[in-house]
């Protein structure tokens, strides 16, 4: 079992990403003139200010080299992870629904957050719905939009995978949804950190249950 | 506002669509300047 973890230029997670990613299976990083994923079997899109950000968060990214690979290996089920700035590629992508505003307060944020599991997918395998999970945010760019007939399709089809737990919206996110899939369940972004969960240090283990859910379900972890 | 040179005007509402603005999130307005 390999995870792959993008590095675009102004990325800054990555290295958090692939620490995460080694506690529970193997890890590489793949750099964005990278065409072929060359046999990993997970991917994540870390957090960062990709190509810095211009035009709009993930804007450019979406158009990497790599991100081309990512749109493949997603339509054949591949599991992806986009996390904060990765959230916005994978959104502007058009392989996530919605979009990621300014923070409703136009400030940049950063809080230990309280989440709810909302729905069920490929990362999340093995968390109930309902449970509560403590992972960091910061961002500028994280209020969650998409038009209400979209959300109410969304959560009709369980794809709201995570929400912000009561009182604990940090940014205006719209039915303070925190993470969403794909209809498939193969691909989720999330504006939390679960990368920087991974250790009691730190506060918290509970972002590690993300990675270690698509370890466990790698046909290589049989 | 973003200005942008280009070979013929009907290109900009795909530039626009694909890249310089997100319609879920964003409107547009293209403005022709002579030269």
């Amino acid at each position: 079992m390999v995870f792959g973890i993008l590095q675009f230029p102004g990325s800054c997670d990555e290295r958090d990403a692939l620490a995460a990613c080694e506690r529970v299976a193997d890890a590489r990083l793949i750099w964005h003139e990278e065409t072929d994923l060359d046999g990993v079997d997970a991917v994540v899109v870390p957090g960062g200010f990709s190509y810095g950000d211009y035009l709009r968060a993930g804007a450019i990214a979406r158009f990497a080299p790599a991100m081309e690979a990512v749109a493949r290996f997603a339509t054949e089920g591949g599991p992806v992870l986009g996390i904060c700035n990765g959230f916005q590629v994978l959104c502007e992508a058009g392989l996530l629904p919605g979009a990621l505003l300014p923070n409703e307060a136009l400030r940049f944020h950063f809080r230990q957050a309280g989440l709810e599991v909302a729905g069920g997918c490929d990362w999340t395998a093995g968390i109930d719905p309902g449970e509560r999970l403590s992972i960091p945010t910061k961002h500028m760019s994280g209020r969650f939009f998409a038009p209400d007939d979209e959300l109410d399709r969304l959560e009709a089809n369980g794809q709201v995978v995570l929400r912000y737990a009561s009182g604990s919206n940090p940014n205006g996110s719209l039915r303070d949804i925190a993470g969403v899939a794909n209809e498939a369940g193969n691909v989720m972004g999330l504006m939390p950190h679960p990368e920087h969960a991974v250790d009691a240090l730190t506060g918290s283990t509970d972002g590690l249950r993300l990675f270690a859910a698509v370890a466990s379900r790698s046909p290589a972890a049989a | 506002m973003v200005e942008l040179e280009a070979a013929s005007a009907d290109d900009l509402p795909d530039l626009c669509e694909k890249l310089l603005a997100n319609p879920l999130i964003e409107d547009y307005e293209i403005l022709e300047l002579s030269a």
